[in-house]
């Protein structure tokens, strides 16, 4: 297939995915009835301008087509409308939760993919035998918990050497670039390694899965022939083949993340995208809720497609 | 002989192809050879079992109090007491009853929603084809639980419009499999044949397609109803659940919402996750075996950790 | 000199529910430099796995037994240190289907190059530059050594794999089905390159196959393996003017298929099943000439005239006798 088309095939649908969520969106909120309906106007303890400001802006008199396309517009410029609880643009409040998540999803699934591919290739090496069996079966144990209840029980256990809520101590004061740092790092470390223990298992398998596949295909026979050590096609060859299926695969599982994100930040009340959607749940703040939305499924479209520029690069069968 | 109505399927069967899909015992060889599936199945059918008789054999009413808030586990109550001074087990064996029904229903509401589209899409091709497939495609890249949550958030909450909002969630991976599985069967010579004589599409689906994929089937169907129980218990857990029923997902999000951690009563918290996991270890064992054998990709590994053994010499060559 | 000599090889694999397979039985094998050998038989009779136990690259499911030997040192040993230092330098390998044994990632040139730095015979440049040597050698552009394999056509990666194999100078060469799969015509050529190559380069050469008139082609002496043990052995001209056994016999009446890629010998029946003790003679249910003394008693291989050996009771009835005078 030609590298061209291809990448401009998966822009195309990148952008239609968005465009979908967004029309998602706007149907369930403004079309469905309900008593969970409400108009992005109806911000609690708004001004009586401010609300009428918010009615002007997005049409909310006029006919349902014409709000959309005028939705379509105000999205473009970045407005999503009022929080219901703090009174601010919805995107401001995103855009600092997403500064606050990105760093401590980043740490847990780092740590969760060296981690599943040091055990995956482990496994595949020494397919069958006592470690392999108990590395896979411990890899599908940390996939099946329920990510809430394993944050549950790391707070229960770690507690007290770990802080437990939020991303800084507020009796803090005044501290030095480095206080600050050291205490987000503490304070990061039970919810990082909640994600990488929810996510590791899943790379375990799919790595095991890739590294067997390869490691049964002729060219690891011809390998062997060749006189090269068993440690050295594993690495070298197998690993390097299997990386293929392996990147496409991870970035498929992109959505859990998302997931995984919303439930442990709730736990510990991370300040995170996570933490707001659940927020936002609560407090019936709906135009938090649809915003969030909107920025968790673009970000999932984004890896998927970073994802096949990867696996672009890596297969050379992909070519003019 | 005469020509009958259901001569097609005669013909059908004379050519050798049986038309009732492969022989109904892979099930059983499937059980015989994996070990791995006789655990999960064996779990699974243990957890119906149980979730089945709840009603019997809960030791204690659900709704009773029966000693102090988060009393912890004793000789009466092995699994404590929760907030409300019910007994953990009791409720346990309740919730897993809900969880499994939601589970169970949601899955096969997947499986018809995702079954319907993958049959149209695969069997009718073209234009229906490509369309559905591209719905689906959608489905797919965006992330489950915040639609789940924000359609949840509009709908309200209740057991019917969880089951329906997982199925939401789950349908993709069916109507893809089933798509890919009903094309593959299509292109058969024999399916081709019985159309040529007019046998109705749907005579042809029912009859011929639809047993074919059933065992690929299964091991989806079996891997989803441990997607649903998942996804139940994350609902549940941000408050979208039905907040007057018992699921293992709501016993957790008691257990959080009502400190239960700051009490120290981890028996509030850890049994109802240990179900749940569980649960979904037994259907990912029961339905990677049958995905196991049904793909005899058995490639010989070329490198593995032991090597030949060599046996001692024995004489004689050729005289 | 003999170069490699094979001595009563036994395989057996492990199967499910402690059977085994006894795929390899009893086979002996002696090559001299420079001699081009043909291993025959349809597939199943061991001769893949024959060869395949000359470089010690069986799986964990088998069991050895005999001797491998290369000018006299035993190379047959699951210590992987004991056979790796000759794999490639003295003893390489051309395996059916170069199509899957070349690594789709890595450039064609790599993979000459790579057995050359591992066992130290060539280094970089000079690696490259005799890569592409060996590329010429086989009738591909050096330049060519650049991309990748998927963009050769199957012929050419055979040829790939055939340069690859000669990287470190070899002495003996173990080609496992080169041809099959392949068309007619590229077949020829291939077949031509590497007679032409064995010839040239001194290498000894034992060519494996289920196809006779390609063993004709290059070799000068085959061994033909039915069921897991050779039934016959000696040069090409004297098994096609007078075999001494019924299966060698029927191999060369035997029409063979243009185009075929799977045997189609339109020899009656099939072999016998490996995973059970065989009684008597294991072509009897196929052979038109058995007679008592064949279902009770299994053949052993013996001299015979004219040069080799083979396994048929028919050889020791007297001359001119037939098998109902007994």
């Amino acid at each position: 297939m030609r590298r061209g088309d291809y990448l401009i095939k998966r822009v195309l649908f990148a952008l239609a995915t968005v465009f979908v969520a967004i029309t998602i969106n706007f149907f369930l909120f403004r079309v469905l009835p309900g008593d969970a309906v409400r108009s992005l106007a109806r911000v609690p303890r708004a001004t009586a301008s401010l609300r009428h400001s918010l009615e002007v802006q997005f049409g909310l008199d006029r006919p349902k087509w014409e709000q959309y396309l005028i939705y379509l517009r105000e999205l473009l410029h970045g407005n999503m409308g009022i929080s219901f609880t703090n009174q601010q643009p919805v995107w401001d409040n995103l855009r600092e939760d997403l500064a606050n998540t990105i760093p401590m999803v980043t740490l847990g699934t780092f740590v969760a993919i060296v981690i599943g591919i040091l055990t995956g290739v482990f496994s595949a090496w020494r397919r069958g035998t006592r470690m392999d069996q108990v590395s896979t079966n411990l890899a599908i144990a940390f996939y099946s918990f329920p990510t809430q209840w394993l944050a549950l029980v790391l707070l229960i256990y770690l507690s007290a050497w770990f802080p437990s809520h939020g991303r800084t101590d507020d009796f803090l004061i005044d501290p030095t670039w480095w206080e600050h740092t050291a205490d987000v790092l503490r304070h990061m470390f039970l919810p990082s390694l909640t994600v990488a223990l929810t996510l590791y298992g899943e790379y375990t398998l799919i790595v095991r899965s890739a590294m067997l596949e390869t490691l049964g295909e002729d060219y690891v026979l011809t390998a062997r022939a060749k006189g090269l050590s068993q440690r050295r096609i594993v690495v070298r060859h197998a690993f390097r083949n299997a990386l293929l299926p392996t990147t496409t695969l991870i970035a498929l599982s992109l959505g859990y993340i998302v997931a995984g994100v919303i439930l442990v930040e709730t736990v510990f009340s991370w300040p995170g995208i996570g933490n707001a959607v659940y927020q936002a749940v609560t407090e019936r703040d709906y135009p938090m809720l649809q915003g969030a939305f909107l920025v968790l499924t673009v970000s999932v479209v984004f890896f998927n497609f970073l994802a096949d520029l990867l696996y672009f690069r890596l297969d050379p069968r992909i070519t003019e | 002989m005469g020509v009958r109505a259901d001569m097609s399927d005669e013909l059908l069967d004379v050519e050798g192809v049986p038309a009732v899909g492969e022989s109904g015992n892979w099930f059983l060889r499937v059980l015989r050879e994996s070990r791995q599936a006789q655990i999960g199945l064996a779990v699974l059918l243990l957890f119906v079992i149980l979730a089945f008789l709840a009603p019997w054999i809960e030791p204690y009413d659900v709704h009773t109090r029966v000693g102090p808030i988060y009393a912890p586990p004793s000789i009466h109550h092995p699994f404590g007491l929760d907030d409300g001074g019910i007994d953990m087990l009791s409720l346990l064996i309740q919730g897993g009853r809900i969880s499994m029904i939601v589970g169970f229903a949601a899955t096969l509401v997947a499986m018809v929603i995702g079954g319907g589209i993958g049959l149209v899409a695969g069997y009718f091709g073209g234009w229906a084809d490509g369309v559905l497939m591209r719905i689906t495609d959608y489905f797919i890249v965006i992330p489950d639980l915040p639609l789940a949550i924000i359609v949840a958030a509009v709908w309200g909450a209740s057991l019917t419009h969880l089951i329906f909002v997982i199925a939401l969630l789950l349908w993709t991976t069916t109507a893809r499999i089933v798509r890919a599985q009903v094309k593959s069967v299509r292109e058969r010579v024999y399916v081709k044949r019985s159309r040529s004589l007019g046998a109705s599409d749907l005579r042809i689906i029912f009859r011929h397609v639809l047993p074919q994929i059933g065992p690929l089937l299964m091991a989806n169907t079996v891997l989803t109803v441990a997607v649903a129980i998942f996804d139940e218990t994350a609902l549940a857990f941000l408050g979208l659940g039905d907040p007057t029923s018992i699921t293992w997902g709501n016993i957790i999000e008691f257990a959080f919402l009502r400190t239960a951690i700051s009490s120290g009563a981890w028996w509030a918290v850890i049994p109802a996750g240990l179900c749940v996991a569980l649960m979904i270890m037994a259907c990912f064992w029961l339905g990677q075996a049958i995905e196991d054998a049904l793909n005899p990709r058995l490639k010989v590994a070329y490198v593995s950790p032991r090597v030949f053994r060599l046996l001692p010499p024995m004489t004689q060559g050729p005289r | 000199m003999t170069l490699l000599e094979v001595r009563d090889l036994h395989v057996w694999f492990d199967l499910s529910g402690s059977r085994q397979l006894h795929a390899v039985q009893g086979v002996s094998l002696d090559v001299d430099a420079g001699e081009r050998v043909g291993l025959v038989g349809e597939s199943g009779c061991g001769k893949s796995t024959t060869i395949l136990a000359i470089l010690g690259l069986l799986p964990s499911s088998a069991s050895v037994a005999g001797e491998v030997r290369l000018e006299g040192a035993s190379i047959l040993s699951p210590e992987e240190e004991v056979a790796r230092p000759h794999r490639w330098r003295d003893i390489a390998m051309v395996f059916q289907g170069a199509m899957n044994a070349l690594n789709p990632v890595k450039t064609v040139e790599a993979q000459i190059v790579e057995p050359m730095e591992l066992h130290g015979t060539a280094e970089g440049a000079a690696a490259r530059k005799r890569a592409g040597e060996l590329l010429e050698m086989v009738g591909i552009a050096p330049s060519a050594g650049a991309r990748f394999p998927h963009e050769f056509s199957g012929g050419m990666r055979q040829r790939a794999a055939l340069a690859m194999a000669l990287a470190c100078d070899p002495k003996v060469l173990l080609a496992d089905e080169p041809t099959t799969a392949l068309d007619v015509m590229v077949q020829a050529q291939i077949l031509e390159l590497l007679e032409r190559l064995a010839r040239d380069l001194g290498l000894s050469l034992i060519l494996v196959t289920h196809d006779l008139p390609v063993v004709a082609q290059v070799c000068e002496r085959a061994a033909v393996m039915y069921a897991g043990e050779i039934v016959e052995e000696g040069a090409m001209e004297r098994l096609f003017h007078s075999p001494r056994h019924p299966y060698t016999r029927m191999l060369f009446a035997a029409t063979p298929d243009l185009y075929g890629d799977e045997d189609v010998l339109s020899i009656p029946g099939s072999p016998p099943r490996l995973d059970r003790g065989i009684v008597g003679c294991p072509f009897r249910s196929r052979c038109d000439r058995a007679f008592d003394r064949c279902e009770r008693e299994r053949p052993v291989l013996r001299w015979v005239e004219g040069g080799g050996s083979a396994a048929c009771h028919l050889n020791d009835l007297p001359a001119g006798a037939s098998a109902g005078s007994t």
